[in-house]
């Protein structure tokens, strides 16, 4: 317990310190996202040491995330996660948050209604789609002033101009395979998707309609995954036509993400790696110096 | 086209969207319109400075639905779209390539699109779905970039225009004059693609002049696409555009001093007296007909001209081809009661129309 109230009090001054150096470098977003995470963590260590003893006896709530890739989940927040445990209402996890949440679930680059989808499918989420849209650029700024400060950070997908892809989110501690998209990707993305929401769908003891409406959904266009029948579509027969169609895609997928992660890797620097090389037009604006993707 | 620049004046030129490109194959009649069209006038300030500004434009609802629609066929890597296009045109399951052309900067996606497209011909990286392409079609000597929210995609060698529209086909029935609207934008798309190829050094003919229409089915939001063919509107279109950049015919019958300009001024709001430019406009014949209401900025000009006039236009094409060689309703009814004689050529008519008084004074009577 009191080791717990000691990681919460580095965590708190950590993040005081994060907000005085945002505001000097007048960046307003990540200062605010920051002060959310204090107020996260105040609040946390308030409940801790006012003796309501079970708070952290509290179990995760089933399902909330139990197919976590792995590369993220030790190194999370544990302000973060003990706020999401506590189920005191969605508004406690952050947007940010809730987008990764999401994302570990898909383990692929996925477009924001996708994310809002899932997210309110699986995780009561809260989140709507234009909240999403000035996440990307948040992160961006978030890691330029401090670079690997966070965990994780939400970033754009890479085309094959190793340009940011329009609308598409990924994890910055994907492998760069991951993060990069070919001309087949978006269909093999989806493919996974589809793959993985029945998975985790088909591992729930009870019925979930809103997860049974998505995987509908998603179901209707893949052949053979249960198109023709009504009701909610078998989990099974989803992930096998999901499995027998991306089995046609994915060694041309592998071999062009392959070569498009290799010139990112060595062509891009950090930034450029996690949130895509400058277009013309932003080079011309900035005269940067920073290398374009050809 | 300096003849052309003198009709427009001072006022800046208004660029060419698909949508007006299309209204243009919908009245080819219409000589006024040819020639506005022809200088790149703006007819809505225009209209709106006669004093007979048109309601005219989407509602933002209508936008609003058809982006959401729109964004829904096209989610995943169009999954949805690909679906549908398995179904209708048996495209192979290994064919699910897609390309985001508006990845690259807006002022490239004209030449990302052409690069793309060729490289798609030449068949060293056939991709499937091109979304957000961009063209350029050539109107009366300028250039007008077309930025359809459709996909070109590629199957068998030949590329389609999928045009995705949020009105619904309800039993497999839709709305006439919305599919022939989509059908005639999408005409503009083909016209627009094929004009690519030829510049490209390919064969204009890769393009299908079958479009894929994809619109909402029944009362669900659940895509469905139709084949639909636009050969007719492209040939319609294909006349039209020759008629513009012959525009000389037209220019002829004109008077010299005959001017459309608006002489904005500093505010860019428009000086010129009204009753003046009113005279310039109707020196230019048009053609009015009802339908004119839904795709025409000048339409409500024209139709308090019609009506002044007491035009047959008025009561519709159908009428008017019928009555054809007669001018105005009151010159049709003297022919009828007999008290206009018949002018050379209108025998015929004047026949019929006195038929037709009796049989009705005999039904009344």
């Amino acid at each position: 317990m009191s080791d717990r109230l000691d990681d919460l009090e580095r965590r708190i001054d950590e993040l005081r310190a994060g907000v005085r150096t945002a505001m000097r470098a007048r960046d307003t977003a990540t200062a605010r996202t920051l002060r959310a995470e204090l107020r996260t963590a105040e609040r946390t260590w308030d409940t801790l040491v006012s003796g309501d003893g079970p708070a952290t006896e509290h179990g995760p709530p089933a399902g909330n995330v139990p197919e976590e890739s792995g590369q993220g989940a030790p190194r999370r927040a544990r302000a973060h996660g003990a706020a999401a445990r506590r189920g005191d209402g969605p508004r406690l996890v952050t947007v940010r948050e809730q987008v990764h949440q999401a994302l570990a679930l898909l383990d692929a680059p996925a477009q924001a209604r996708l994310i809002v989808a899932v997210s309110q499918a699986f995780f009561a989420g809260s989140i709507r789609s234009p909240q999403l849209t000035s996440l990307r650029r948040d992160e961006e700024r978030s890691f330029r002033s401090s670079p690997y400060g966070r965990p994780y950070y939400l970033c754009a997908a890479l085309t094959d101009r190793l340009s940011p892809a329009r609308g598409l989110l990924t994890v910055s501690t994907w492998p760069a395979e991951r993060r990069v998209v070919g001309p087949l990707s978006p269909r093999v993305d989806f493919l996974t998707c589809a793959l993985r929401v029945a998975r985790h769908l088909g591992g729930l003891p009870g019925s979930l309609p809103d997860g049974d409406r998505l995987l509908a959904r998603m179901a209707r266009n893949i052949p053979g995954a249960g198109d023709d029948a009504f009701g909610p579509p078998d989990p099974g027969r989803v992930v096998e036509a999901a499995r027998r169609e991306l089995r046609v895609h994915t060694r041309r997928d592998t071999r062009d993400r392959a070569q498009l992660a290799k010139r990112a890797t060595s062509q891009l620097d950090d930034v450029a790696a996690l949130f895509g090389a400058a277009t013309l037009s932003t080079v011309a604006k900035e005269s940067s110096t920073m290398r374009g993707g050809r | 086209m300096n003849r052309l620049d003198a009709l427009r004046g001072t006022t800046p030129q208004k660029p060419h969207d698909a949508r007006a490109i299309a209204a243009l194959a919908a009245n080819p009649g219409c000589s006024r319109r040819a020639l506005m069209d022809g200088a790149g006038i703006d007819k809505d300030a225009a209209a709106r400075h006669l004093g007979f500004p048109a309601p005219f434009g989407q509602s933002p609802f209508a936008i609003t639905r058809g982006n959401a629609f729109e964004a829904l066929v096209k989610a995943d890597g169009c999954a949805e779209l690909l679906r549908m296009l398995r179904d209708l045109l048996g495209l192979p399951i290994a064919e699910v390539a897609y390309h985001d052309v508006e990845n690259v900067g807006a002022h490239l996606r004209h030449t990302h699109t052409r690069t793309l497209i060729d490289r798609a011909v030449r068949q060293e990286d056939a991709g499937t779905v091109y979304d957000h392409p961009l063209f350029t079609l050539d109107i009366a000597g300028h250039t007008a970039y077309l930025e359809p929210d459709v996909v070109a995609f590629q199957l068998g060698g030949r590329f389609h225009i999928v045009e995705i529209k949020s009105f619904a086909v309800i039993d497999g029935q839709a709305d006439p004059a919305a599919v022939a609207a989509a059908a005639r934008q999408a005409a503009v798309y083909v016209l627009a693609l094929r004009g690519l190829l030829a510049e490209l050094g390919h064969d204009p003919l890769r393009v299908s002049h079958e479009v894929v229409l994809v619109c909402p089915e029944n009362f669900a939001n659940r895509p469905v696409a139709t084949l639909v063919d636009v050969r007719r509107e492209l040939a319609v279109l294909r006349r039209q555009l020759t008629r513009m950049t012959t525009l000389d015919r037209l220019l002829d019958g004109l008077p010299d001093d005959l001017t459309f300009d608006l002489l904005p001024g500093e505010d860019g709001l428009p000086t010129r007296p009204v009753a003046e430019l009113a005279d310039a406009v109707r020196g230019a014949a048009a053609r009015y007909a009802p339908d004119c209401l839904s795709t025409c900025d000048l339409c409500f000009f024209c139709r308090d001209e019609a009506r002044q006039e007491g035009a047959s236009d008025l009561l519709g094409r159908h009428v008017r081809d019928e009555l054809g060689g007669v001018a105005s309703v009151g010159e049709v009814l003297g022919l009828a009661d007999g008290t206009r004689d018949a002018a050379a050529g209108q025998e015929e008519i004047a026949r019929l129309l006195r038929n037709a008084e009796r049989l009705r004074r005999e039904c009344l009577t």
